[in-house]
Formats: C-alpha cells, sequence, structure tokens
C-alpha cells in the first residue's frame, strides 16, 4: 500500500504583502508566513500537520491547491514540478487535491442549493453529459450519507455536520489523489465530529486517498495520522511518526505540546512549566520558550535525522551529544 | 448582604450547598410560540467544589448558566418557574434588594474580547471592579492588588497588560486578564462559561492549573460550563450532562466518564478519540441534536439512543436515583433505590 512518494514539497516559502501606508524605510515589506518548510507524503498514508494558532497551517493547505502562490521552493506533485504560473499545471494540482476548509458556512455557497453545490466539484470535467453528472450527485451524496431530501435545500437549512459532509461531497465527486483536511472537525459538536471522522476513515479506505490533516486538537490527529508534522510559526520543527512523537517527543516543542494536551482520562495532574515566548527569527524560532537552551541556539538549526525522524534542534546533533544525553537523562 | 429567613421545606445540609437550582423552567418567545430551552432543571453545588456541565451545543448550558446569574435577555428569554437559592438565600424570584453579584456570584462569559469594554485600558477595567467592592482602596493599594492578581495569573508584563487595550492582548491573555476581573472581587462562585474554548493548547493548559490554584487558595466554588470532555475530566468534582434543555445525567467525575449510566453520555464519552489509528472507529450513532423547538416525543435521546425501547417514544423518562447519582433514562427504571 504505501510506497510511492505522491506529494515532496521542498523548502517552501510563503511570503505576504505588509499592507501599510506609514512602512519606514528599513521596515520589512513583507512578512514570511511559511518559511523553508519541506516535507514528502506517501501514497495511503495520513500526514497530520498540528501547530498553534498563526502557525501557518491554513497557509500551506491553501499553497497546497493553489490559493496562495509559494514565493520560494518547489512542490512535486506524483513527480511533476508545480509551476504556480502555469495555468495547465494549476489544474493538474486542483484536479488531484481536493481541500475541506475549516468553516463550513463560509465555504458553501448561501445562494445555491446543496445539488448546484456538490455539481460545481465536476466543473473542470467536460466529458460527462447532464444525466451521468445528475446520477453522480446523487451516488456521491450517498457515500458520504447525505440525505437525498437535502439535496434541494440551501445551506442554511443544514446543520453544521451536514455542511462538512456537503464540502466532503464537492472535493469526491472527481476522482482525488489527495485530499486536504483543514480542521474538518473543530466547529462541530463531539458526537457529530465522531460521525465525521468515521466517514473519513471509510472513504478513505474506499478512494484510496492520502489526507493531509490540519488540526490543533492532538486527539483527533493521534487517532486519524500515521505521521505528523509539527509547525510553528511557520517552521516544521519536527516530522515523526504518530505513536513515535506521543510517547516519545523530540523537540522540546512537541514536549511541551504533548505535556500540555489533556485527555479525557483526566491527567493534569502535573504542572506544564512552559511559558511561550515571542519567536526569534534569526535563531532558533523556538529559542525564547525553549526549557533547554543552549548558547548555539541563536544559530537556526537545521533538519537533523534520527532514526528516520526528522527534527530541527541542536539538542540532537551529533557535536551537541553530551547535551542529548542529558536530556534523556531527565526526560 | 443580608440574610433572609429560607423556605426550603425539606432538610439538607444548609452550609455545604452554595447554590440550589428547583426545577428552572426557561423558555424563549418565538413569533409563532414559547420554544422551552431548560425543562426543568435541578443543580446543586458544594461548596468549594468544582462543578461542570457538559452538553453539546444548544443543550441550553449557557441558558443556565445566564440564568444563574441573572442576565438572560427578557425578552424574549423568560423564566417560567424554578427557584434559585444562593447561599440559603432565595435569588431567584428575584429582589432587587439582594445584591448577590460581584462578590457573591460572579461569571467569565465565552468571548472575552466581548466582555471587555473596547475603549478602557485593562488597568481602568480592573481598577472598576475593586472600587465596585466600596472598599475605599488608596491608589497605592490598588496598584498592589493588581499586579499580584495578574502575576498569579501568570502573566509576566504586568505593566504591558495594565496598559493596553482589549484588542492589544492575545486570546489567552485576554481570558486571563477576564478571569483576573472576575477573581479581584474574591467571589463565592464562579461561574466559566467555556473558559477555554478557542486557545491553543499550551494556554488552555494554563488556565485549567490556573483556576485549580485559584479554588485552592480562595476556596472558591467553580461552575465550568463546557463541550469540551476532556476539560471537564481535568477540572471538575462533579459533572452533570445536559441533553435538550434537561440534565440527564449526574454524578462525580468518575463516575459520569468511566461508567456514565446514560446511552448519551456514553455515546458522549466514546466520541471523544483517545486511541491510535488502529483502535477502529469510534462508537457512535448516526442523528443529530434535536431541535429544540420540534422536540421528539418522549424521551428527547431515543431518536439517536441504541438502546431505545417502546416506553422510550411515548413517555419521557422520570427521574431515576441510584446510589449517589442520578439518571433520567427508562432504562433504570426499577433499579433505583428506595
Amino acid at each position: 500500500m504505501m510506497g510511492n512518494k505522491i506529494l515532496e514539497v521542498k523548502d517552501l516559502e510563503v511570503k505576504f504583502p505588509v499592507r501599510s501606508k506609514f512602512l519606514a524605510p528599513n521596515e520589512e515589506k513583507f512578512k514570511i508566513v511559511i518559511e523553508k518548510v519541506s516535507f514528502s507524503i506517501t501514497e495511503g498514508e495520513t500526514f497530520g500537520v498540528v501547530g498553534e494558532t498563526g502557525s501557518g497551517k491554513s497557509t500551506i493547505a491553501r499553497t497546497l491547491v493553489g490559493i496562495n502562490y509559494p514565493s520560494a521552493g518547489e512542490i512535486y506533485l506524483m513527480g511533476r514540478k508545480i509551476n504556480f504560473n502555469k495555468k495547465s499545471d494549476l489544474i493538474f494540482l486542483r484536479r488531484n487535491v481536493g481541500i475541506i476548509f475549516q468553516d463550513p458556512v463560509g465555504s458553501l455557497n448561501p445562494k445555491l442549493r446543496i445539488f448546484d453545490i456538490i455539481l460545481e466539484g465536476l466543473n473542470f470535467e467536460e466529458k460527462y453529459t447532464k444525466e451521468e453528472k445528475r446520477d453522480k450527485v446523487y451516488a456521491v451524496a450517498k457515500k458520504v450519507g447525505l440525505n437525498e431530501s437535502k439535496l434541494f435545500s440551501y445551506p442554511t437549512e443544514l446543520s453544521g455536520g451536514e455542511k462538512q459532509r456537503v464540502s466532503l461531497a464537492r472535493a469526491i465527486i472527481s476522482p482525488k489523489k489527495i485530499l486536504i483536511l483543514d480542521e474538518p472537525t473543530s466547529s462541530l459538536d463531539v458526537s457529530i465530529q465522531a460521525q465525521i471522522l468515521n466517514l473519513l476513515q471509510n472513504l478513505k479506505e474506499e478512494l484510496n486517498l492520502t489526507y493531509i490533516f490540519i488540526t490543533h486538537d492532538f486527539n483527533v490527529i493521534k487517532y486519524m495520522c500515521d505521521r505528523l508534522g509539527v509547525l510553528y510559526y511557520g517552521r516544521m520543527l519536527e516530522i515523526s511518526e504518530v505513536k513515535d512523537a506521543y510517547e516519545n517527543p523530540l523537540h522540546p516543542y512537541t514536549k511541551d505540546l504533548m505535556n500540555a494536551n489533556i485527555t479525557i482520562e483526566g491527567n493534569s495532574g502535573f504542572e506544564s512549566e512552559t511559558e511561550l515566548g515571542e519567536p526569534v527569527r534569526n535563531g532558533c524560532i523556538y529559542l525564547n520558550s525553549c526549557r533547554f537552551k543552549m548558547d548555539i541556539c541563536n544559530r537556526d538549526p537545521p533538519m537533523i535525522e534520527l532514526n528516520s525522524r526528522l527534527v530541527k534542534c541542536w539538542l540532537y546533533d551529533k557535536s551537541q551529544k553530551e547535551d542529548y544525553i542529558k536530556v534523556k537523562g531527565s526526560n | 448582604m443580608t440574610n433572609l429567613p429560607r423556605d426550603i421545606s425539606h432538610e439538607k445540609n444548609l452550609s455545604e450547598i452554595i447554590l440550589e437550582v428547583e426545577n428552572l423552567r426557561v423558555s424563549i418567545e418565538t413569533i409563532d410560540k414559547r420554544v422551552e430551552v431548560l425543562r426543568g432543571v435541578n443543580l446543586k453545588l458544594k461548596r468549594g467544589e468544582v462543578t461542570a456541565i457538559v452538553g453539546e451545543s444548544g443543550s441550553g448550558k449557557t441558558t443556565l448558566a445566564q440564568a444563574i446569574i441573572g442576565v438572560l435577555d427578557t425578552p424574549p428569554v423568560f423564566i417560567e418557574s424554578g427557584q434559585i437559592f444562593f447561599d440559603g438565600i432565595k435569588i431567584f424570584p428575584y429582589n432587587e434588594k439582594i445584591n448577590f453579584r460581584g462578590q457573591g456570584i460572579n461569571m467569565v462569559f465565552q468571548e472575552p474580547l466581548v466582555s471587555l469594554n473596547p475603549v478602557y485600558t485593562i488597568r481602568k477595567q480592573l481598577e472598576e471592579s475593586i472600587e465596585v467592592q466600596g472598599l475605599h482602596m488608596k491608589k497605592k493599594e490598588i496598584e498592589e492588588e493588581l499586579s499580584k492578581i495578574l502575576s498569579d495569573l501568570m502573566i509576566r508584563d504586568v505593566d504591558r497588560v495594565l496598559n493596553s487595550y482589549p484588542h492589544q492582548l492575545s486570546g489567552g491573555m485576554r481570558q486571563r486578564v477576564a478571569i483576573a476581573m472576575a477573581m479581584i472581587q474574591r467571589p463565592k462562585l464562579l461561574i466559566l462559561d467555556e473558559p477555554t474554548t478557542g486557545l491553543d493548547l499550551i494556554v488552555q493548559r494554563k488556565i485549567i492549573q490556573l483556576l485549580l490554584k485559584l479554588k485552592k487558595e480562595f476556596g472558591t466554588t467553580l461552575l465550568i460550563i463546557t463541550h469540551d470532555l476532556a476539560v471537564a475530566a481535568n477540572m471538575a468534582d462533579r459533572m452533570y450532562v445536559m441533553y435538550a434543555g434537561k440534565i440527564v445525567e449526574s454524578g462525580t467525575k468518575d463516575q459520569v466518564i468511566k461508567d456514565p449510566l446514560h446511552p448519551y453520555s456514553k455515546m458522549l464519552r466514546d466520541s471523544v478519540p483517545s486511541g491510535y489509528k488502529d483502535s477502529g472507529p469510534l462508537r457512535v450513532t448516526e442523528g443529530n441534536p434535536p431541535d429544540i423547538s420540534h422536540l421528539p416525543s418522549g424521551c428527547a435521546f431515543h431518536p439517536r439512543c441504541p438502546l431505545a425501547m417502546e416506553i422510550c417514544r411515548k413517555e419521557e423518562p422520570t427521574k431515576k436515583v441510584i446510589e449517589d447519582r442520578e439518571v433520567l433514562c427508562w432504562l433504570y427504571d426499577g433499579k433505583q433505590n428506595t
């Protein structure tokens, strides 16, 4: 099942212009939101992206479907390099990568009926007749568990869970390779969230999809994903298997996150001592909040490979071995 | 506060229970009818305990909190019937002479940006909540008090926070300021409506620690309204589960989470993913929370209930007391203690 790299992102950088009338001459005119992020995704896996507010999770998602354009870096989809200035490349990207947004209200056109909203997913496909398209809408509605009677209502008449099912139907009505799920359940109640998570698992097996799952909920990530990447202010700090990340987190930030995660078993017994400081742009980004900081941390660490895991921290650099042993002992 | 004679006929330990809500019914007037939002809620809070009310959106959690502190939007929301006692005094039906808010009951609302005044600095707003206590403190004392409470709340750059306006602060900081504003009056009961919703993980953990610390230090009773079972599991001593305007189950935290009686509490607990990918699908039934204006007949949960029986479709269940817990379900008919 696993094997081929389906998507590869190399040194992705996304920056947004700062719009201000009062820019001082030496002030930066751009805000870098994603800074040299690299990761690759194999076919059939679920890759989780976790991070807090403002870490750039959604920007990555939007870049991967060509809503934002990267300012540097390369994206390869099934071996083909995507040139964001070429229309045929963008169509190729959007044909194969679907996206579901966090806010189900904002992503559905309020003036269209559900039937037409789902039909929008076939806009690029010209080979189908009207009847075939209609049949496809009914089939996909059944697949995502949407009642047929809802197809001719408007988005406002639907509940949050149903809206998310509509987004899902629109995304998978034409065959997709990758589905990006940008916080698909964070606006839903827990029981509805559970329904959608089950549905996503079933669809993945049925349609051989690859998921990129973006969320801030660690219990959901743990349940849904094979591997995860931890994002902090636009930099990827750690990429590892979910089990490794939960049982033996490497990066201090991942450690802090895992400590802070509360579960239903009630585990808030010990105190989390993290004090989040401002991010540091020209050193290790987590420097001000880190418990293990060293002198060398004023320089930005490289991605270090450690037993097939990737971590962006000086602690795991071979030349810093003594500190590494110290840290391992204290954990 | 004046001590009024208490008129509850049945016996109970007066000092132990700080808040008691009896058979509270609240409804909303719409154009064509009255919709009942709370359908007979009973609540008892023990002094010094943390109580959590959990439920999904639309179950009436926030309405209950607003009814207790008396800030319902009337009209269109009306309290139809019921009684609320706080510290042995009847606070509903309302009596103008009794001022129970502030040092009695205080509330932190869900959206801190909305509950803070955007045109005043944090300092001004915090000073105001000291002044309303009528302590006539000197300026220096007020200043000390402010920096003490803020550093208790683990805010490091106290001066910057005090001199900022609400929009200049981050979400977690605003939430802390809102909590500080409530705690500064040393309330006996603090109601928190979704205290950590929308906050990042590390900040959420901080706020939880902080609230538990404040509770320990000042003996404040906490009432937490949340939809997040994990938050309730980490904070509460007692839990109430609400569904469609009724409390369907109550018990200690361990009872409700580890051994839930009501099928809805079971479903809530099973909905929260806790294992890895290979742990199998989540056990949850299809269906949505009910529309409160078109409630199903009988038990409101029966269309989603995996164990629904004939009687559930016809009659509303009555409260069953099993040992020290209460559950609203026909499954336990005949099993209750006498």
